[in-house]
């Protein structure tokens, strides 16, 4: 609800021109369609000329009605009060350049907000016709219209349960059973498969990286295989075990003996250091 | 049995408007020119009977319905939901589109100086209006049209019982106005 007050309303003397709005006036945006329908209010309610609107008046009338409720508005709706409030200052600002003494219609900057308000305001004729004959029909009744009697008792049973009944019933629901938690089967890893993985490896090898054995299948059951195979096969005296220091790669080297942890092993290269150098720089190229 | 028995009959079981068509499948014998006929002749027995309800055309179809000085003694009974009363932005849709159409969504935005599209998707559920063609600008838009249904809602027989445009108080067939209108198109 937004009380618009013409500015200088209380200076103005009463009396002077009901055109010139000294009575506040009312208005409540909701009840309005939109902005077509808020200016034509304006304009027939103060038995103004519409092919002679004062736009500047229309205009800070217009601007004042809406300024209340805009915030209250869906945007969507707000932006169309606000395009009709931006249209009405471009014609304010339109009239107030220098032009001939007497226009021709088509020129009045004010034209075609005429049309679209004439438009708007044939368009509501048409719906107080409508409005008009929905309530003439709503006069008429078809068949159907006085509810069914209601079924004749006995027919439908009494509904007998009370609260406690209700509650007794929902008691004797079994729980739901916990529910059970099912891990899929991982396929077994046998300590031989991984046996004869490493056997089939030193036959092109001297040399096995002990992740080699495990990290394609990426389970926690093939890295204990391959540990214990390893260890089973340190044990044969098939490969010795080497690791540099705690959490290094851990090597498995053909032939037999057990290398302690943390004691590196004199690692007996066939290279000359020359050719170590060589093939380190290399290592750089693309 | 006489045909107007037979439509007298199949109106009475009915709680929708039927067409003359959908009457004369009650007997292999009727016409659609004599459901006409016998219905002429059942409104004018109520009529001279006075009775209390009468044969109405709602659309293409007839339906007897009580006659509206009844309406306030029915109106204290409980009643089935009957169709709601159209919101002030329904009814100016469905006038716009009742005049104009088929017509686009734009063109009745542009009448309306807000936007239609949710009030078309109502219209649509409701089956006041409906899609009738596409235009030829741009994007091909649905042109709307209004329907049977519009016409029950209004207890109209055809469109043609609206007031024609000059009929109305603001007649937009002022010089000025034409104009106007003229140089927009």
């Amino acid at each position: 609800m937004t009380l618009a007050t013409e500015p200088g309303a209380s200076t103005t003397p009463r009396g002077r021109s009901p055109l010139e709005g000294v009575e506040p006036f009312l208005v409540e945006l909701d009840r309005f369609q939109g902005p077509l329908d808020l200016l034509l209010h304006l304009i027939r309610s103060q038995d103004i000329d519409i092919f002679d609107i004062p736009i500047a008046r229309i205009t800070r009338q217009f601007q004042l009605a809406i300024a209340g409720g805009l915030d209250e508005m869906p945007l969507e709706r707000a932006g169309e009060f606000l395009e009709m409030a931006a249209s009405l200052i471009r014609i304010k600002a339109q009239l107030l350049l220098p032009r001939p003494e007497k226009l021709a219609w088509e020129e009045d900057p004010r034209a075609e907000l005429v049309r679209r308000l004439l438009e708007y305001e044939h368009f509501q004729d048409v719906v107080h016709v409508l409005e008009r004959a929905e309530a003439q029909r709503g006069r008429h009744f078809a068949k159907g219209y006085v509810a069914d009697r209601p079924a004749p008792e006995g027919m439908r049973p009494e509904l007998e349960v009370t609260l406690a009944d209700l509650l007794e019933a929902a008691s004797r629901i079994p729980e739901p059973p916990p529910p059970v938690l099912v891990r899929p089967p991982s396929k077994a890893v046998s300590v031989e498969e991984k046996v004869s993985l490493v056997r089939r490896l030193f036959e092109k090898t001297k040399r096995i990286a002990f992740e080699r054995l495990f990290k394609p299948w990426g389970t926690r059951a093939h890295a204990t295989a391959a540990f214990l195979a390893a260890l089973e096969l340190a044990r044969q005296q098939i490969l010795r075990i080497e690791q540099s220091k705690p959490f290094a790669p851990i090597w498995l080297f053909a032939g037999g003996w057990i290398a302690t942890v943390g004691e590196p092993p004199e690692v007996e290269l066939d290279a000359e250091p020359e050719q170590v150098v060589a093939a380190a720089e290399r290592v750089g190229e693309p | 049995m006489k045909p107007e028995q037979i439509v007298e009959a199949t109106l009475f079981a009915s709680q929708t408007p039927l067409t003359a068509a959908e009457i004369a499948r009650a007997d292999d014998e009727l016409t659609t020119a004599a459901v006409d006929e016998a219905i002429t002749r059942l409104r004018e027995t109520y009529e001279s009977e006075e009775r209390a309800f009468q044969i109405y055309e709602l659309g293409d179809g007839f339906q007897i319905l009580t006659r509206p000085e009844y309406a306030s003694y029915l109106e204290r009974f409980d009643s089935v939901p009957r169709s709601p009363f159209l919101s002030g932005a329904a009814l100016e849709t469905l006038a716009i589109v009742a005049y104009r159409q088929p017509i686009g969504r734009i063109e009745i935005e542009e009448v309306r100086g807000v936007g239609a599209s949710s009030v078309l998707r109502t219209l649509t559920d409701w089956e006041l209006v409906e899609v009738v063609g596409r235009g030829e600008g741009l994007g091909r838009p649905l042109l709307y049209g209004t329907t049977r249904t519009f016409l029950e809602h209004f207890g109209l027989r055809d469109l043609d019982e609206l007031p024609s445009p000059d009929e109305l108080p603001v007649v937009l067939s002022g010089l000025q106005v034409d104009e106007a209108r003229d140089e927009e198109s």
